[in-house]
């Protein structure tokens, strides 16, 4: 550890660009923390590993003795023989500690420190078992190369002691077990040692390099995880800042259907004011027609003879032709009266009708939010009824269908706003058209149960490469346009469960908007 | 610590197992005229006596490929499957028959009831004797270093030192394998007991 630790200070002490605002120190602890961790569970792996590959060396060792010496002999009698009882009993007892260790105790020290002197021992009892065969002790540099899993050089100094330590004793007392002659040099165990060794200073090397990576992975998480975090509250503060033009682009998008509205019923007004204008007008026009001057004449006459009037109507030559002079001007004047009356009432229904159009405006604008249960036929005629003074003017001929669907439960406002706005864009697909200016609204309850009412129009249609984009913010085709109406109906419909689609055939083949509702919102 | 004490003190009765050695034979120091082997004129003489099912006996066929291979033309070897009274020939010829039969300049016989083993007084299977061309017992004992080890050996290479005239030879070494039966009974040969 102290050997990583090093390599960990090493490493963290190096120029590096750093991605967070962690401090050196909290980073470096935070990678020793992960380089500890990564480290116990290399640990705690490779134990496992070898309890199952020291189980199978148990049996392997049982199989080998079996195979190679399973009896011994007295001329033809037989019994078993010492190996079978040796790898059964001694690799056992060799095999059977370590695993128990790996299984109660994985990633501690003494743990692998006995599995890498088991696994010596191992490798020394099946050399005796297969007859001291040469190639029974490459086991020994294959267990060495294994234990270097554990990449704790520590574990590799206990194995090579282990052997090194059974050559000496054989070495001492039966040399030739080892060397194969009884002369050999007290030395000798030392060359045998050397070799292991050799393959524990290039395992070493392998271990150093395989920590200095870890070390430099523990430090690299580290940093990512700072980074994370950086992410992390930037993502947060983002999402906070998206969330808050979310609402002032809702708020925006109410506001500019509300002004929407406003603007269809100050456009009827103004249409329905220049009725009234021109009512007025008439009106006025009439009244100069009146012969008030003659009306006059004959009552200054009848006052001039209010002493002698009879004598007067009956012998003055203008006396006479008074009375037919009367009833002609009567006649005269009934004609203009009978106008102004027409044009009186023809005002009083535009004064009506904008008295109406206000009333509405004042109903629908005061508030969004309040559920109502409404009838589609009354929302829809309210919508027409807004645009008709347009509709009327631009000489659009409108109709319903109106199918028999159940009430609506829904907000009334942001309804209307939907429909006055696709009955406006309607009204201006068709502004350019020539010939039959067709609109229809159709109300449908749909096979899922919805609620779908259609504009439809036989206007200028929508070219298919803006079929995808008509409902995002800010696009339009209106020279005067904003893009936010469909934007904000597309928005408003999905506030009240419900979406809004286009449909068209393509450029002068008309297009359907289609609004669909829950019936229950 | 117990639990290498266990392991240590297991590993040691094991190694004591292994290098305790077989009754040695008292082999004739002349070659006795009544054996059933012929002797080439000029040449060393090995004989090798084997229990048939001895698992320790593997290893004393191995070293004896590498003595012949390394001393050719200098001696011929026969070796004796100990043929127990009471056992039919097939029980003698074992996979180690095959192996002793493909090793070059070797005989295999089958000694029938022991007759040749007790001639020569052999005692414990990997028995060897080597007599030289004049028919003197020059060596005896085992070629291997413990029960079924594999590799150099004292015996060996006094046999090889022998044939290529470096260095006189020690007169035996311990054997290491089964009792070949004809003398030994169980409760005296505590080499074979587990």
């Amino acid at each position: 550890m102290q050997q990583a630790t090093t390599l960990l200070r090493a490493t963290v002490s190096e120029p590096r660009q750093s991605t967070s605002m962690q401090p050196d120190s909290a980073l470096q602890r935070r990678a020793a923390t992960l380089f500890r961790a990564a480290e116990n569970e290399l640990h705690r792996h490779t134990d496992q590993l070898f309890a199952r590959l020291m189980i199978v060396q148990w049996l392997a060792g049982i199989a080998a003795a079996l195979v190679i010496s399973p009896l011994t002999w007295i001329g033809d009698s037989s019994q078993v023989h010492v190996h079978v009882w040796a790898a059964v009993l001694l690799g056992g007892a060799i095999s059977g500690f370590p695993v128990w260790l790996a299984w109660r105790h994985p990633g501690l020290a003494v743990t692998r420190h006995v599995i890498a002197a088991a696994q010596m021992l191992t490798a020394a009892l099946l050399i005796h078992l297969t007859g001291g065969r040469i190639e029974t002790h490459f086991h020994i540099f294959g267990s060495l190369a294994f234990l270097a899993f554990y990449r704790d050089w520590r574990v590799l100094a206990t194995a090579t002691v282990v052997v090194a330590g059974d050559h000496l004793i054989r070495g001492l007392f039966w040399p030739q077990s080892v060397f194969g002659v009884l002369t050999a040099s007290s030395w000798r165990w030392m060359e045998h040692a050397g070799w292991v060794l050799f393959e524990d200073a290039i395992l070493l090397v392998a271990i150093h390099r395989m920590l200095r990576e870890m070390s430099e992975i523990a430090l690299r998480r580290a940093t990512l995880e700072g980074s994370n975090v950086e992410i992390e509250r930037q993502v947060v503060e983002r999402t906070a800042e998206l969330n808050r033009t979310q609402v002032e682009l809702l708020e925006t998008s109410r506001l500019a259907g509300m002004a929407e509205v406003a603007t269809s019923v100050l456009h009827n007004v103004g249409n329905v004011l220049n009725s009234v204008g021109v009512s007025a007008e008439l009106a006025t026009s009439k009244v100069r027609e009146f012969r008030v001057g003659s009306l006059k004449n004959v009552a200054e006459l009848l006052q001039q003879h209010s002493a002698d009037l009879p004598a007067f109507l009956s012998s003055d030559p203008r006396g006479k032709m008074l009375p037919d002079y009367l009833l002609k001007l009567a006649e005269h004047l009934a004609e203009p009266q009978q106008a102004i009356l027409q044009e009186m009432e023809m005002l009083q229904k535009n004064i009506d009708h904008i008295k109406e159009i206000v009333a509405m405006q004042q109903r629908y604008a005061r508030g969004t939010g309040v559920v109502e249960v409404l009838s589609v036929a009354d929302l829809v005629e309210d919508s027409i009824r807004i645009n008709a003074a347009s509709f009327t003017r631009h000489e659009v001929n409108v109709a319903c269908d109106i199918a028999p669907v159940p009430p609506l439960k829904t907000d009334r406002h942001k309804v209307m706003q939907i429909l006055v706005n696709l009955l406006s864009n309607a009204k201006h697909a068709l502004d350019h058209s020539e010939g039959d200016k067709r609109m229809m609204v159709r109300v449908i309850q749909n096979q899922a149960g919805r609620l779908e009412i259609a504009v439809i129009d036989n206007g200028t249609g929508i070219a298919p490469e803006n079929l995808s984009r008509i409902f995002a913010h800010g696009f339009t085709t209106k020279k005067m346009g904003h893009g936010f109406g469909l934007h904000s109906g597309a928005l408003a419909a999905k506030e009240l469960g419900g979406t809004l689609h286009a449909q068209s055939a393509g450029v002068g083949l008309g297009a359907t908007f289609t609004l669909t509702l829950p019936l229950e919102n | 610590m117990i639990w290498l004490l266990v392991v240590l003190m297991g590993s040691l009765l094991m190694a004591q197992y292994s290098l305790t050695a077989g009754v040695a034979g008292t082999p004739p120091g002349q070659w006795p005229e009544t054996s059933g082997v012929h002797r080439d004129p000029g040449l060393a003489k090995l004989v090798i006596f084997l229990h048939p099912r001895c698992p320790c006996s593997r290893a004393t066929l191995g070293e004896l490929e590498r003595l012949m291979a390394h001393c050719q033309g200098l001696l011929s070897a026969q070796v004796w499957f100990i043929q127990p009274e009471g056992r039919k020939e097939e029980w003698v010829k074992t996979g180690l028959w095959p192996v002793a039969a493909a090793i070059p300049g070797v005989q295999v016989k089958v000694d029938h009831s022991g007759a040749e083993a007790r001639l020569f007084q052999a005692a414990t299977s990997g028995q060897t004797l080597l007599y030289d061309p004049a028919g003197r017992l020059v060596f005896q004992g085992g070629i291997t270093l413990a029960r079924g080890h594999a590799g150099d050996n004292p015996g060996r290479d006094a046999i090889e030192c022998f044939l290529k005239q470096k260095m006189n030879p020690p007169a035996s070494t311990p054997v290491f394998g089964c009792a070949l039966g004809w003398n030994t009974k169980p409760e005296e040969c505590t080499l074979c007991q587990p």
